[in-house]
């Protein structure tokens, strides 16, 4: 028969390592635990407590019984100061000795008290032996590691939805203050009032349809929303002049992109090249832009569609010398200055995404929006048909 | 090796009901057979018949569900029979000397038969 126990105590114990290594959620997993403890020692009634954050209190974790115990009421200094991990007969505390609580175990990790294991007398009314005492001493080894665990696991799971806060508020005045960038150019140049958002919106949506991950889609937003901000530093008779520009304006006006770069050289950005992309947006497939007059194979692709997005921008809207453009024309003008101004690849994406806006296609368009609302967009489906199957190299001999 | 799948099936025989575990009773789902004890009890019915027929294995879960049924059973006047035990389960009762406490029964006919001649 001792043979039989002993038997039985180590199967226990493989009952308590199979629930403790278990996938369940971990209410169900210290539900189980204490199964296996009470069922071990047939005890009537069972609970295991956590010490509460403050380190002033304990709480149920798991209980089955004791319904009337208040853990309030309990001598925790008492508790603490027993030895750890060893069980004991209550004695001395009225609280836990009305509520029926027979054998407490204070539970430890190193010099850390967790909580406890509370049970009350057998089923059988035998009294628990020292053989039990070995026994539970194991089991309440085991289980307090797996609330330390669990505790260890809370506190970061915590800190990581501190650092996800931090990070999103960060984030938050991050853009809020590439606005304020956008909306002092804004004040500078009542023409271009919005061109900075639109230019990142419009870029937003051709980086997407390239397949653009959405950390580099970010990027390009911010790149959209900054790459005017050297007009700061262009004087107002410049940029607000409705004549155009002579010789020497026009070069004072083509500064502005080394300008931006230069100011935003300073940001060490999250993202890759904002600050390339923005300094090479008035560059050229066919070297003849600035200010590097870089050629095609030197251009990045976020270059490219940051020309072509604020272009476009430009080309539709209203300025001190002329006025907009209509979406026909502006295509015209995009598809007239194919691979010397603008690239073929970004020129597809870019007419895949409007067409998929006028039919519907995008949960929330990024193009459309800030066209002119009175243009006739029946002529545009077929005009961007010609120039996707011409541009995808369905159509070269149409 | 955790478990089958476990359910529990019960039937009604005059003022007995006979309840049917299947699978392993070692874990949380073996609350399903106190829950159906305890419909049964809460309806009135005293006399329940567990028949392990269909039950492999039961460890220190299993026996910490068993003691709380008979604990509420016990509480309510009733009687709890335990039928079709293999002699490995059989074996952990005795050794854990619970065998005064449930009466066990090699079937489930012997348990009807005892129930209703203590009931007359």
């Amino acid at each position: 028969m001792e043979l039989k126990k002993a038997l039985f105590n180590i199967s226990a114990l493989a009952d308590l390592g199979e629930e403790i290594t278990s996938e369940k959620n971990f209410q169900d997993k210290l539900q189980s635990l204490l199964y296996v403890v009470m069922g071990t020692f047939l005890a009537s009634k069972g609970a295991i407590t956590c010490q509460e954050k403050s380190g002033e209190k304990i709480a149920f974790a798991s209980r089955k019984g004791f319904e009337k115990l208040s853990l309030d009421d309990i001598d925790l200094g008492f508790v603490r100061a027993a030895g750890k991990n060893e069980p004991y007969r209550i004695a001395n505390d009225p609280a836990l000795m009305t509520a029926g609580v027979e054998i407490i175990t204070p539970l430890w990790v190193r010099n850390e008290f967790i909580g406890t294991i509370m049970l009350s007398r057998k089923f059988t009314s035998e009294p628990y032996t020292p053989e039990d005492f070995e026994i539970l001493r194991v089991i309440a080894h085991q289980i307090a590691i797996t609330l330390n665990n669990r505790a260890l696991f809370m506190n970061l799971t915590e800190q990581l939805n501190d650092n996800r806060k931090l990070y999103e508020e960060m984030r938050r005045i991050y853009h809020d203050t590439l606005q304020a960038f956008a909306a002092a150019i804004d004040a500078k140049d009542v023409y271009t009032r919005h061109h900075s958002q639109r230019v990142a919106k419009y870029s937003v949506a051709i980086a997407r349809e390239l397949g653009w991950n959405e950390h580099d889609v970010e990027g390009i937003y911010v790149a959209g929303f900054l790459h005017d901000v050297g007009k700061l530093v262009i004087s107002n008779e410049i940029l607000n002049k409705k004549t155009p520009f002579t010789k020497e304006e026009m070069e004072e006006m083509k500064k502005h992109s080394l300008l931006s770069y230069k100011i935003i050289s300073h940001i060490k950005f999250p993202w890759k090249d904002v600050e390339k992309t923005v300094k090479h947006h008035h560059e050229r497939p066919d070297g003849t832009g600035y200010p590097d007059a870089l050629s095609q194979g030197d251009l990045s692709e976020g270059a490219k569609i940051l020309a072509l997005a604020d272009s476009f921008d430009a080309m539709t809207s209203k300025r001190a010398y002329r006025d907009k453009m209509d979406l026909k024309g502006a295509l015209a003008e995009l598809s007239r200055c194919l691979n010397r101004q603008f690239d073929d690849k970004i020129m597809l994406a870019f007419c895949r995404v409007l067409d998929k806006e006028i039919r519907g296609e995008l949960p929330k368009p990024n193009i459309l929006p800030h066209l002119d609302k009175d243009s006739d967009l029946s002529v545009i489906p077929a005009l961007l048909e010609g120039i996707i199957s011409e541009l995808s190299g369905d159509g070269r001999d149409v | 090796m955790n478990s089958t799948p476990f359910n529990v099936g019960s039937r009604v025989v005059e003022d007995v009901a006979v309840i049917y575990p299947q699978g392993y009773l070692n874990n949380l789902a073996g609350e399903g057979l106190v829950a159906e004890c305890g419909r049964y009890t809460q309806s009135g019915i005293r006399k329940i018949v567990v028949n392990f027929r269909e039950t492999d294995l039961i460890n220190s879960i299993g026996i910490s569900l068993l003691l709380h049924i008979m604990e509420e059973l016990q509480t309510a006047g009733g009687t709890l029979c335990f039928t079709d035990m293999s002699k490995v389960q059989l074996g952990i009762f005795e050794m854990l000397g619970l065998t005064k406490y449930f009466r066990f029964f090699p079937d489930e006919n012997g348990a009807l038969q005892f129930l209703n001649a203590a009931g007359e």
